[in-house]
């Protein structure tokens, strides 16, 4: 109790739910045991991309500290983006509906406890592992800057990036863990979602953009900038969409365009070469999931407080 | 709570004891309901239920499996709205007043959950904190609700380590963190072993001595005889009976009986009996290992009962035993319910 005395101050840390989830998250050796766990894995794989990567040479016989170094980032990053995926919907889809399986839920109602407590202090301790174990690994990320090719806004990027996929998943968990009588199948429909929008919601949206390509012919130039305008804003809401793309593409404008805000991308064509103003698909990609999320935790507190008919 | 031997425990003593607290005012009601009624769709749960709980009663909400005592707890407890009517508790309306409803009751339901990676001071802690005690309260508080329900020696076990009984009583000092004025308890003897079921009943009368107004439901009579001040019985979602101990046996059998059995002079006892004011009948009945026995029908308060003894006394008239009949629980459920379960 002595150790969270200076966090008291906070709003969060004096939530009972956030004291009560951290108290038994974090007791014992398991939190202790998995995070290690956890870190060891992620120095393994590192280790084997930094093996596979210093066995391609160039010509000269040289290996590319920049390339081992932007390889090793992306891995890292790559992995806990999967991670993420997977982690944060699994700690909140169970946080509501577990209180009802457990037959708890009715003790929590009949106290003062708000519904915009007990769904902020759940979510927020939920996440606050997921942080921990995203936080635990950014000094392995650092490691590529030993090797160069890799800059400190693209390690904070990624952690952007990574963070935003975490809420915007951990929020979707615990609405369907709300509107959901059982965990199971909280759980089912969260997974559901993740999946759609990990991987089905690309496909779809790169299905779309190959089709209206092949429709208007096979070369850039010969598409109309107008056409190719609306295709390279279709790939940017593509990037908002999706925490993969959005992570490459940013990455890929960061190099391209040294901008990791705003910028104009040249689309040239048989009328003429327009400049098209672009947004930074990490900006786009936060924004968007910001707000599905606060749109997600209104409806869970709405979901909360209804009392049952 | 002290330890005590089940003989003591269930002695009629502990009802007496209740009955003894402050005297119950009945027409200062802490909860109220008018013409509460609960559809499930087609199937109607509660069916204009007017229920009437003096401050400071220990009322028995009785009624078969199936009656409705559930549903009118969670809407008393503002867990769920009813259909139609009103329902009040400390003179908030549930549905329109949840919150400082919620401030003045302790909510035990018949199956509730612990959390199973808490230690029981933490257990009081986390609800504590729920209903806004001050941090700097809490240890004192909670030391001493589980010196109350006996539980201090477990106070840094894990919950789930706890027997099932224990549960009940953690759960119990759970109810009393914000010192609620009522207590509502959904079945809290259920499933529990005799002396458990003794410990939480002796509970109860020490928290109605300490001025709380408990009401809780029950299947099992002789728990809700033992120590109830009023009783409600409940039936196919209505109430067939309620009031206070006295006036439902009042009502049923309009006469009290007193036995009396004596040593010897039998006749002499029937004419100083009948000549005692207020005694309608006095009759000889079987006797009873040698003993002598008759059965007083009279009318009129308790200071009758010790006019009939100062009297038998004053002719020296060898009394053994002079015990009043009560109307039993069972008989009195029997006479008013028709076993209809909706």
């Amino acid at each position: 109790m002595e150790l969270e005395a200076p966090l008291r101050r906070f709003g969060l840390f004096r939530n009972p739910v956030v004291v009560k989830e951290l108290r038994g998250r974090m007791r014992g050796a398991r939190a202790f045991a998995v995070l290690s766990v956890y870190l060891l894995l992620m120095v393994g794989f590192m280790l084997l991309l930094y093996m596979l990567s210093t066995a391609s040479r160039d010509v000269f016989g040289f290996t590319s500290g920049g390339q081992v170094g932007r390889t090793l980032f992306t891995g890292i990053v790559g992995i806990q983006l999967f991670l993420v995926t997977f982690i944060a919907p699994s700690f909140t889809a169970s946080a509501i509906s577990g209180e009802r399986e457990r037959q708890t839920y009715d003790l929590l109602k009949t106290t003062l406890l708000p519904a915009h407590a007990l769904v902020i202090g759940k979510l927020f301790s939920a996440l606050s592992y997921v942080f921990l174990l995203l936080i635990a690994a950014i000094p392995l990320q650092s490691v590529a800057f030993l090797f160069g090719g890799v800059s400190e806004i693209e390690v904070v990027l990624a952690f952007v990036i990574l963070a935003v996929t975490a809420i915007a998943l951990g929020t979707t968990g615990l609405y369907f863990s709300a509107s959901q009588a059982r965990t199971l199948s909280a759980n089912v429909t969260t997974y559901a979602v993740t999946l759609f929008i990990t991987v089905g919601l690309p496909m779809i949206i790169f299905i779309a953009i190959a089709l209206f390509a092949s429709l208007l012919g096979a070369r850039q130039a010969d598409i109309a900038a107008e056409v190719q305008v609306v295709l390279l804003y279709g790939l940017l809401a593509l990037a908002a969409t999706n925490p993969l793309v959005a992570a490459f593409l940013t990455q890929y404008w960061l190099l391209n365009k040294q901008s990791a805000v705003f910028f104009y991308e040249t689309v040239t064509s048989t009328t003429g070469i327009i400049q098209v103003p672009l947004l930074s698909p990490w900006i786009l990609f936060s924004a968007f999931y910001l707000l599905v999320s606060l749109v997600l935790v209104v409806r869970t507190v709405q979901r909360v407080r209804r009392i049952e008919t | 709570m002290s330890e005590l031997t089940p003989s003591e425990a269930i002695s009629p003593s502990n009802a007496s004891e209740a009955n003894s607290a402050p005297a119950i005012d009945e027409s200062d009601l802490i909860i109220e309901t008018r013409g509460l009624v609960k559809r499930y769709g087609k199937l109607t749960a509660i069916n204009d239920l007017s229920l009437s709980v003096p401050r400071g009663a220990i009322y028995g909400f009785v009624g078969p499996n199936g009656a409705g005592k559930t549903s009118t707890m969670r809407i008393l407890t503002t867990l769920m709205l009813p259909t139609a009517g009103q329902a009040y508790v400390a003179g908030y309306e549930v549905t329109k007043n949840p919150r400082a409803v919620r401030r003045v009751i302790g909510y035990m339901p018949d199956y509730f959950g612990v959390y199973d990676d808490m230690k029981v001071w933490e257990y009081l802690d986390f609800f504590a904190a729920c209903y806004e005690i001050p941090e700097s309260s809490r240890p004192q508080m909670i030391n001493d609700l589980l010196d109350l329900v006996d539980l201090s020696h477990r106070r840094d076990d894990m919950v789930d380590k706890l027997s099932r009984g224990m549960k009940q009583r953690l759960c119990l000092a759970r109810t009393l963190v914000h010192d609620p004025q009522v207590l509502i308890l959904d079945e809290p003897a259920s499933g529990l072993d005799p002396r458990a079921r003794v410990e939480i009943r002796e509970l109860m009368v020490e928290l109605a001595r300490m001025g709380k107004t408990i009401f809780f439901s029950s299947h099992i009579l002789a728990d809700v005889a033992e120590i109830c001040t009023h009783i409600g019985i409940i039936e196919a979602g209505r109430m067939v009976m309620q009031g206070s101990m006295e006036s439902i046996r009042r009502q049923l059998s309009p006469h009290r009986e007193a036995i009396v059995t004596l040593l010897d002079r039998a006749d002499d006892a029937k004419s100083v009996l009948s000549g005692v004011q207020g005694v309608l009948a006095v009759a000889e009945m079987p006797d009873e290992g040698g003993r002598k026995r008759l059965r007083v029908t009279f009318d009129g308060e308790d200071a009758l009962l010790s006019a009939m003894v100062q009297a038998l006394a004053a002719q020296g008239i060898p009394v053994l035993n002079f015990v009043e009949q009560q109307q039993d629980l069972e008989s009195v459920f029997m006479k008013v319910t028709k076993g209809i379960v909706s």
